[in-house]
């Protein structure tokens, strides 16, 4: 399109240039036609001359987004010097570029347009009037007659707490009572697909890939059963299982148990990858994280653990708690993507955790009822679940060091939450509770745009069964799974299974292209020692600022000097050993190089010698 | 207070008939679409499963020949019609869409055939073929209406639809059989089909087909090569002559110095026309202008250059293929060294041919196999082989660029296409969009571990495999030798050599 426009050449600003026939400059070949007439040119045919494009076009006027500010490469790939490279690293970054900010856009313009942000609930506080403090019948009051339906309660007396699950694209709920009434239905449709009474102790319940399948974790075994309740699968190697989590990409269902297992089995294939134990006892909670398939596991002596099948240890190991960490979550939503972990114990609080940093919790806060269970929702509205009633709490990334207050309070007298799920593209709570579950409405909690590529809400038969095929094509290997999702793609220095010894007796035609580069010093990457960089930009400092004697001070203090600098350091070892090569001598001649400068630095200080600003001082 | 809640219609979600598209509703965000790069990894690594378990890339193999095929001359301006040359001085003209010879002629020479190539005129009514001995040293042109119909062999196709029947409509089928009345789909069954209707009736042409034109010399020719518009062709004997077709004597003799070793193989320059190239047997090769009449430069290699090929696209650029297993391709401007070795092959490589775009090549070896490469890389794109195919000492990429062609000692010219595992036939759009897409995901992930074995596996025979590890053992032998060498001599005395440096042992202005 932009270039389109551009073919069509620039707008006369004014009338009276319209009329003036002076023949418009155009890099194109164009075909003369005699004198006095306008030359064509064949590649504005498509637009007519005489076409306006609207202001708001304008690439200089729109506010942001693709065309307010052209496009440049990272200014680190001009220092490339094979042109090929470079032009296919800067078309490359263009394009990745380009297309986040038309992602952007795209948000900007159409899903917000259309969605009117995330909705919610918007009070008058001069008035009074508070969010937490409006009930589920004043929103029944003020929403439409299609939404009227989602709040509704399914009362089961004496058959123990339930549990609750949603399939991915929201559509399908699964409960399971601790006294075996297990029960799957279309909760939009107010369809039934299966109800059947175990007779045993049920504690989890979860889908699988789709609705047609999920999963059961019964008093002595997992068990699978089908959209019609039969029977499939039982899974004899999952004993006395107490919580489960299925990972959809991986299609990896994970169960952990009294026995303080961690397994992991493939339900496309039907085998147990692996199982990992704990060595921590009966978890008291269990959470996976949705954007890196981690597993996380809340122990009873307060510590969290998190998990993947490929290590027998523990990724990361956290005491989150004075107590058993009852309750886990992790944030889904566009601004964590799987970064913020909300965590609750026994000791009454709820912590919430970055994980790009676990040393302390982000905030922290005390809950006066006893908690129970944690859940995030697609917007990252956190509910806690417990004695008497749920409260939902939003915008937990701001405002950090007061107790947060609260967005929701959803009372259930006499009644503990003991599951709490939100509905994935809806603005559905689901409670599970003592005498059934309640859905709950909760304005704004929901992912209103959702894509049908991915989760769709409104899935026929046909495409589910086009998503399955799908799915199981492009299932993620297991090995696949990590803490950081990114590092796929990357470039792995280390050679695999080699010494230090067989890496060092290398010799320079055995060495990688990295390798090589380095040890001739051409390589093209941030320099190593950052002590020397720092001394270097003391050095600098000292010269800019030679007014400040205090801070000058400081900075040459916290310069390395003597036998400990690192770089120093390096040297004594490699020169014990007696080996000479280039790192070697280019490291040397380096140092040598700084001691010189230095020392004429002090020279020109003490006024030994008298630094030359004539013309010539340059030969110098 | 004000409450927005998400409340959906099914009318903007369901599709509005049974036959209707189910509507989408996209979200790039990426928060929505989580493991957006394993799950691109796995479709890279099963595209690239998916690539190899199409991979078939033998088409057919055209017989015919008594002896192995020593030499390929196809049309440049057809896509479909490609010459053999057998050792006992047969040439087959074959039809690549027929998949069966056009003419056959039994006795075009004594003894072996050195070379074959076409004449430069437009029209395919009245090109020729130019054949050259390696043993009996005559150059033979050669004209018929079975493969450049426009002639009338009276004695032959009288009374038959193609000497009496419509020649616009025969002429429309030109580009797809190579000859006339033939469409390649239209067999006419009940006369036996296209042109081998009389089997009887093209062997008695080739019989008795006369050449055109003869020229004699005392030395046999190796190699022979039209320019590329004029009415001058090339010929490779124990020194490079250039001829006019209407003289029977050479118009030239071309030698650089006094040198009189044989040469085997000549080539003009495709772009620059009046520009050519030879390879000898004193491992030079050697360029020549024939404005100027001259020998302009040399070099000497520290192997023999079996074959040459000029870049259709490049004018500059020189391919070679050499004695000693590798291919270099050379910048003529600067002949110090090659610009890229190419190595992959584990025999010496008998034949080489640029694609038209000049961004693949491709090469065939005494190791019966042929590889592709791309211009870029120093390792081979495809290895072809089968277990009939013998030593291959010609190959040849169609003017198409779909296939390439092989001709080896078994007496078989093989038809492979040049993407192995490219669909043949018509392609959707949807298809072609994601065969595209695999390319490119393919493309993305290839330097990760598991595309990369994958995508460039090749099943190679036991013996080759051997000879490959062989081969490795013992550079890499060599190598360690030189390593311990320098380590025990003075520093800086025995310095590494650089690979391409190590090519080209003298340059001669």
């Amino acid at each position: 399109m932009d270039a389109l426009l551009a073919s069509a050449g620039p707008i006369s600003s004014s009338k009276s240039k319209q009329w003036s026939r002076k023949p418009p400059v155009s890099s194109h070949q164009t075909v003369p036609r005699g004198q006095g007439k306008a030359p064509i040119d064949p590649s504005t045919h498509s637009i007519l001359t005489t076409t306006r494009i609207p202001s708001a076009f304008h690439q200089s006027t729109l506010p942001s987004g693709s065309g307010a500010t052209p496009i440049r490469p990272d200014p680190s790939i001009a220092r490339i010097n094979d042109k090929k490279l470079k032009a296919k690293l800067s078309r490359q970054d263009v394009g990745n570029k380009r297309a986040k900010q038309e992602r952007e856009d795209v948000n900007e313009w159409l899903n917000k347009a259309v969605s009117g942000g995330n909705g919610g609930i918007e009070v008058d506080t001069e008035e009074g009037e508070r969010t937490w403090r409006v009930r589920q019948n004043d929103i029944v009051q003020e929403v439409g007659v299609s939404v009227r339906g989602k709040k509704f309660d399914l009362k089961m007396e004496d058959m123990g707490t339930y549990k609750v699950d949603y399939t991915r694209n929201g559509r399908h709920i699964a409960i399971a009572s601790s006294k075996g009434h297990i029960a799957t239905f279309d909760w939009q449709a107010g369809k039934l697909h299966s109800e059947i009474q175990l007779r045993e102790s049920v504690r989890d319940i979860k889908f699988l890939h789709s609705e047609a399948f999920y999963a059961v974790a019964q008093k002595k075994y997992v068990f699978i059963y089908d959209q019609d309740g039969v029977e499939l699968h039982k899974l004899k190697l999952h004993i006395d299982p107490t919580h489960m989590e299925f990972l959809p990409y991986h299609y990896l269902l994970t169960t952990v148990g009294h026995a303080g297992y961690l397994k992991y089995h493939d339900t496309s294939t039907g085998v147990m990858l692996t199982q990992i134990p704990t060595h921590l006892g009966s978890p008291h909670s269990m959470a996976q994280n949705p954007h890196s398939a981690i597993i996380h596991l809340g122990h009873a002596n307060g510590t969290m653990t998190l998990w993947s099948p490929n290590m027998t240890a523990p990724h990361v190991k956290l005491l989150a708690h004075r107590g058993p960490v009852n309750g886990i979550a992790v944030d889904p939503s566009e601004g964590s993507a799987g970064r913020y972990v909300a965590t609750s114990g026994m000791d009454g609080t709820v912590k919430i955790w970055d994980g790009r940093m676990w040393g302390k919790e982000v905030r922290g806060w005390k809950v006066r009822n006893q908690i129970t269970t944690l859940g995030y929702s697609g917007t990252g509205m956190l509910s806690v679940g417990g004695k008497s009633g749920v409260t939902i709490y939003r915008d937990l990334q701001q405002n950090t060091h007061h107790t947060p207050t609260p967005y929701l309070t959803l009372p259930m007298p006499s009644l503990t939450a003991s599951s709490t799920r939100f509905c994935p593209f809806d603005d559905v709570l689901c409670v599970g509770h003592e005498r059934g579950i309640s859905s709950l409405l909760v304005p704004g909690a929901g992912e209103a745009n959702f894509d049908s590529a991915e989760a769709d809400v409104f899935e026929t038969y046909s495409r589910r069964r086009e998503r399955e095929v799908r799915g199981v094509l492009e299932k993620i290997r297991p090995e696949l799974i990590t803490l950081d999702t990114d590092f796929l793609g990357h470039v792995n220095e280390g050679r695999g299974g080699e010494t230090f010894v067989e890496r060092e007796a290398r010799s320079f035609r055995q060495l990688g292209r990295l390798e090589r580069l380095r040890a001739t010093g051409k390589a093209d990457e941030p320099d190593q020692e950052g002590l020397e960089d720092d001394a270097e930009g003391a050095e600098g400092d000292a010269d800019a600022n030679a007014g400040e004697g205090v801070s000058r001070k400081e900075k040459e203090k916290r310069k390395m000097k003597g036998r400990n600098g690192s770089t120093k350091r390096y040297l004594r070892k490699k020169a014990k050993k007696n080996i000479v090569d280039n790192t070697l001598l280019a490291m040397q001649a380096k140092v040598a190089a700084q001691k010189k400068a230095e020392d004429t630095r002090k020279k020109i200080q003490s006024g030994e010698i008298v630094k030359e600003t004539g013309a010539l001082a340059r030969f110098g | 207070m004000k409450i927005k809640v998400i409340s959906r219609s099914l009318d903007d979600h369901l599709s509005s008939s049974s036959s209707a598209q189910h509507p989408l509703q996209r979200n790039l965000a990426p928060h929505l679409h989580p493991f957006s790069k394993p799950r691109e990894y796995t479709r890279a690594v099963t595209a690239a499963k998916m690539d190899r378990m199409f991979a078939k890339p033998f088409v057919d193999a055209l017989g015919g020949h008594q002896d192995g095929v020593y030499v390929l001359g196809k049309d440049p301006r057809r896509a479909a019609v490609v010459a053999g040359g057998g050792g006992d001085g047969e040439v087959i003209v074959h039809s690549l869409a027929l998949r069966r010879p056009l003419l056959k002629i039994p006795n075009a020479h004594k003894g072996m055939v050195g070379g074959i190539c076409w004449t430069s005129e437009a029209r395919d009514g009245k090109r020729g073929m130019v054949t050259c001995g390696k043993l009996d040293g005559t150059i033979k042109v050669w004209r018929s209406e079975a493969f450049a119909p426009g002639l009338k062999d009276k004695e032959v196709f009288e009374g038959n639809e193609f000497g009496s029947g419509s020649r616009e409509a025969s002429n429309s089928f030109l580009d797809t059989a190579g000859a006339i009345g033939e469409s390649g789909m239209e067999f006419d069954e009940e006369e036996g089909g296209g042109l081998s209707i009389d089997a009887a009736k093209r062997d008695a042409l080739g019989q008795n087909l006369e050449p055109t034109m003869t020229y004699t010399s005392k030395n046999g020719f190796n190699s022979i090569d039209h320019h590329r518009t004029d009415a001058v062709f090339a010929t490779a004997s124990n020194t490079v002559q250039i001829w006019d077709e209407n003289r029977s004597a050479p118009l030239s003799t071309l030698a650089f110095g006094s040198s009189m070793e044989t040469v085997t193989g000549v080539r003009f320059n495709q772009s620059e026309t009046s520009v050519l190239a030879s390879v000898g047997n004193d491992r030079t090769m050697c360029l020549y202008d024939i404005r100027t009449g001259k020998a302009e430069r040399r070099i000497m290699m520290q192997f023999r250059s079996n074959c040459l090929s000029w870049c259709p696209t490049l004018p500059t650029v020189l391919l070679l293929g050499s004695e000693d297993h590798n291919l270099y391709t050379f910048d003529i401007r600067k002949l110090e060294s090659p610009n890229q070795i190419y190595k992959g092959h584990v025999g010496g490589v008998m034949g080489c041919d640029w694609s038209p775009t000049g961004e693949e090549f491709v090469s065939g070896s005494y190791d019966r196999t042929v590889r592709l490469w791309n211009r870029e890389s120093g390792k081979s794109r495809d290895v072809y082989h089968t277990k009939r195919m013998q030593r291959v000492f010609d190959v040849t990429y169609t003017p198409t660029a779909d296939f390439v062609l092989s001709a080896s000692d078994d007496g078989n010219v093989r038809i492979w296409k040049s993407d192995a595992s490219k669909k043949l036939g018509p392609v959707s759009t949807k298809e072609r969009q994601a065969i595209e897409y695999r390319k490119k995901l393919v493309e993305r992930f290839s330097k990760e571990k598991g595309v990369r074995e994958v995508h460039e596996r090749r099943h190679v025979p036991g013996s080759i495999h051997n000879a490959v590890k062989l081969k490795r053992d013992m550079i890499e032998s060599r190598k360690v030798k030189d390593d311990r060498r320098r380590a025990h001599s003075r520093a800086g005395k025995e310095k590494p050599k650089a690979e391409r440096k190590k090519a080209v042992l003298k340059e001669h202005k």
